[in-house]
């Protein structure tokens, strides 16, 4: 199905002019966000959240915007990413690094085994059928009342304290610290992701999205590498999930409902789903606007929906993929 | 207990046929505009309460006919402003598109008629039971299940005898050359996205006969219907038709023995056919890639 | 022994039959031009021996091995190549980039997350042969969506010939090009064929291109053989100009 000649169509640039220089912006806002954050009269569990999903949605992005392949059921490897992070807590060990281990295997885990259902579907037949793996997740998590409290989500875990061996940092009750907790970890996620994008791996998965017949007449095996790359999103993802559930000390069922799934994507394509710092850019636009409309008026989700409406129809390249247009042209 | 089972057998044939007419409208759409309407379940919706409002001035049975066409023309006016702005690009953005509606769709519901159910009245004659051995099948549900075989073999002789409908089939299959052969794709596509509408028009008002409006109706049968087209094979309506009725009659069945497990029943099938069977039932080989 | 030997291979499409019991043997280092009129089979044809379907019936022996039911892949591991008539390449990456991903599929490197040195001295010396086999070190840069009709297809063989190919598959080289670019894409053909002895199978519509380059000529029509033959034969076939040249004229 995917002939791909888009021969005569000019190529949008997937680097802008000065690559390096998005990336200094981002991380110089980060890094200051407890600072300026507050001036705004933000908080800094807004700029956690950011931070959590924009590493959700850049994971998924390494499939969407990096494989070619459009998951619709991303949320599920979100959400049971928390709950691995959350029972990892509540029932085995009060160990933080231990939670987040849990948590990538639980999503990483389940996304690697439906991955080997879905790698030879393309399209929407493989959205369709990544929206219904989502939906098992969901179902079981809010049907296993006894482990994982059903409707009401996982409650009665906190993350505990870093043990560092000399020394333990507490980023149980200091917002800030967890704040720099969050922001190395995805710091060291976004910088293997960046590592996997340049490597020859990276390489073969956005010859895969580029044109799938001439990848395949390379030697390329194009399921097993489709495979690959949406087990490694499902890992990222998931790990984020676990830093949600660390973050709120609460797993929400509503955090694997395709709905979020939606939003996810959404994000990715608000800010720019062939840019590498463009799913961060979307989840921020995305998680304020969404904050602020919500505390003006109780009709958000008609204002969250129009947002969807308008991105596809007015600005479907995102923030950055229109930066990028204007100054790498 | 023969009640017991006679009761979930009629339940599920029930539930099938919701899922039958949701899942043919969305298999519709998606096979011949690549488009997966995740609002589908709230032009369900739609349908239904456009019955709410008519039911006064036109009657129940007025309401049936009238509210299904409505939503067509619903659907049709959506399909020319928005969804086929996207047909020629990346399909990333019809979904997203038809979430986002599904979205406003189901808070402009909530806003006009209110969060909390709203009860339909429909005739006395056809809310008595069967008889007092089946005090639990009543006339209504004989006539849903009645008007959804109606519909579904009216869109068949209509994909089968029409113009129109001859020409969706063409194009489910070849859609180049269709529009080589001069016919207006576009139009094609506008029309076939109101058929699909219309069924989940037909839905709501039937729906809302048996367990009242709320704006969420259609939420609980979007996923179900999916797994129908999943299991039925994608690309075949007859498929999809088998597949709806599958999934209906295995949860209900699987209520008798385990209640907790009639919605994981359909998951589990789906599952089973796609390690077994990927490509569906019915599917044609390799139209699911 | 032949590098390519189709034995009476047959496609059938419900009750089409598109290739109807077609052979031919192409000797190591031949350049062979498959011709005939539109809807004779080539295309059909061509993909049963690259592997994207199966025939219904007969067998695809290259370089000794049967390859009737391997997958595509797997025909490439054993160095078979081909071009489209569509231009199949990454649109938007690079000349450079395109090479890369071809080069290092052939190392076997497609899965590596790093490199050492010694393969990403490899995978340049690679790369810089391709381009300049292909004459595209100029523009190895820009994108290939960018270029020019006839660079694409430059391209495209390039990332080919990445693969080593024992077999180069070229469907339609010059297909919709002006004079220009079809003698530009002709006179690559004749240096990788002449200088550095690659075994290609084409089709192709443009019979100046063909009666220069080829050194055997197949010529189907109606999914069956025709003739084969040398050019000079193939001129003089009255079946041929009959059933072919003829109606082309």
């Amino acid at each position: 199905m995917n002939t791909a000649t888009t021969t005569t169509t000019v190529p949008m640039s997937t680097t802008p002019a000065r690559p390096w220089l998005t990336g200094v912006i981002i991380w110089a806002l980060l890094l200051s966000a407890p600072i300026w954050l507050p001036m705004l009269g933000g908080y800094t569990a807004l700029a956690g959240r950011v931070l959590v999903l924009g590493l959700a949605a850049m994971s998924f992005n390494l499939l969407l915007g990096f494989t070619g392949v459009m998951s619709f059921g991303h949320a599920a490897y979100f959400g049971l990413g928390a709950y691995g992070a959350g029972l990892t807590l509540k029932y085995l060990a009060a160990s933080t690094p231990l939670a987040i281990l849990g948590g990538v295997l639980l999503g990483g885990g389940l996304g690697t085994l439906f991955g080997l259902l879905i790698s030879q579907r393309r399209g929407v037949y493989f959205a369709m059928v990544t929206v219904a793996f989502g939906q098992i997740a969901f179902y079981i998590t809010y049907s296993w009342d006894s482990l994982t409290g059903g409707y009401d989500g996982l409650r009665g875990f906190a993350r505990a304290p870093l043990n560092l061996g000399f020394t333990t940092i507490d980023i149980t009750n200091n917002s800030t610290a967890f704040y720099y907790f969050l922001l190395i970890v995805f710091g060291v996620v976004t910088g293997l992701q960046a590592l996997l994008l340049a490597s020859p791996f990276g390489r073969t998965l956005v010859a895969i999205r580029e044109n799938e017949r001439r990848a395949r007449f390379l030697g390329i095996p194009i399921e097993r590498h489709i495979w690959m790359s949406f087990s490694i999103s499902c890992c990222f993802t998931a790990l984020a999930g676990a830093m949600y559930a660390l973050l709120n000390n609460f797993a929400d069922p509503m955090g694997l409902h395709y709905s979020l799934s939606g939003e996810i994507v959404i994000m990715t394509v608000m800010g720019g789903m062939r840019a590498f710092w463009g799913p961060l850019i979307g989840a921020a636009l995305f998680v304020v606007l969404q904050d602020y409309i919500s505390s003006m008026t109780v009709n958000w989700m008609s204002f969250v929906g129009m947002i969807f409406v308008l991105v596809v129809l007015f600005f479907p390249r995102g923030l950055l993929g229109m930066l990028q247009r204007g100054v790498g042209k | 207990m023969l009640q017991l089972v006679l009761f979930n057998v009629t339940n599920g044939l029930i539930i099938g046929a919701f899922y039958v007419l949701m899942a043919l409208g969305l298999s519709l759409i998606l096979n011949l505009s690549n488009v997966i309407n995740f609002a589908h379940g709230n032009f369900l919706a739609l349908g239904g309460y456009i019955a709410y409002i008519l039911v006064p001035f036109l009657g129940f049975w007025g309401a049936l006919i009238v509210a299904p066409l409505i939503t067509a023309v619903f659907g049709f006016v959506i399909e020319r402003l928005m969804i086929r702005r996207v047909y020629t690009r990346d399909p990333v953005y019809s979904l997203l598109l038809t979430f986002g509606l599904a979205f406003i769709m189901q808070d402009a519901c909530r806003y006009i008629w209110g969060p909390n159910g709203l009860p339909m009245t429909i005739p006395d004659s056809l809310s008595t039971p069967l008889s007092a051995d089946l005090f639990f099948i009543t006339w209504y549900r004989i006539f849903m299940v009645a008007i959804v075989i109606t519909a579904v073999t009216g869109l068949f002789a209509f994909l089968r005898f029409t113009r129109v409908g001859i020409r969706i089939r063409a194009g489910t299959l070849d859609l180049d050359t269709v529009a080589a052969l001069g016919v207006n794709v576009g139009m094609l596509r506008s029309m076939n996205f109101a058929v699909g509408s219309l069924l989940a028009g037909l839905a709501g008002v039937l729906a809302a006969g048996q367990v009242g409006l709320n704006p969420n109706m259609g939420d609980d049968l979007l996923m179900p219907s999916f797994i129908a087209i999943i299991v039925g094979g994608v690309g075949s309506l007859t498929g999809t038709l088998c597949g709806g009725l599958l999934i209906g009659v295995a949860g209900a069945l699987t209520t008798v023995v385990w209640p907790a497990a009639s919605e994981a029943v359909i998951y589990v099938i789906m599952l089973v056919v796609l390690v077994l069977r990927p490509r569906g039932l019915m599917g044609q080989e390799g139209m699911m890639s | 022994m032949s590098m390519l030997d189709v034995r009476n291979v047959t496609k059938q499409f419900g009750s089409l039959v598109a290739v109807d019991g077609v052979s031919m043997q192409v000797a190591a280092g031949e350049l062979r031009a498959i011709i005939g009129p539109n809807g004779a089979g080539k295309t059909t044809f061509f993909n049963m021996i690259s592997g994207f379907f199966a025939p219904t019936a007969g067998d695809i022996v290259f370089d000794g091995t049967t390859v009737t039911k391997l997958a595509v892949t797997e025909r490439v591991a054993m160095g078979m190549a081909r071009t489209f008539q569509i231009t199949e390449i990454f649109p938007e990456l690079t000349v450079r980039e395109n090479i890369r991903v071809g080069v290092e599929s052939a190392l076997g490197l497609r899965q590596k997350f790093w490199l050492t040195a010694a393969h990403k001295a490899q995978v340049n010396r690679g790369i810089d042969e391709a381009l300049t086999l292909t004459n595209l070190t100029a523009s190895a840069d820009r994108y290939v969506g960018e270029l020019s009709h006839g660079d694409q297809r430059a391209a495209e063989i390039a990332t080919a010939l990445t693969l080593k190919p024992r077999l180069l598959l070229l469907d339609e080289p010059t297909a919709g090009m002006g004079e220009h670019e079809t003698f530009a894409v002709a006179n690559l053909i004749r240096r990788l064929h002449r200088n550095s002895a690659y075994t290609i199978v084409l089709i192709e519509h443009d019979m100046r291109v063909v009666f220069n380059l080829a050194d055997k000529i197949t010529v189907l029509g109606e999914g069956k053989m025709l003739a084969e033959g040398t050019p000079a034969e193939i001129a003089a076939n009255p079946v041929v100009q009959a059933a072919y040249l003829g109606s082309a004229e």
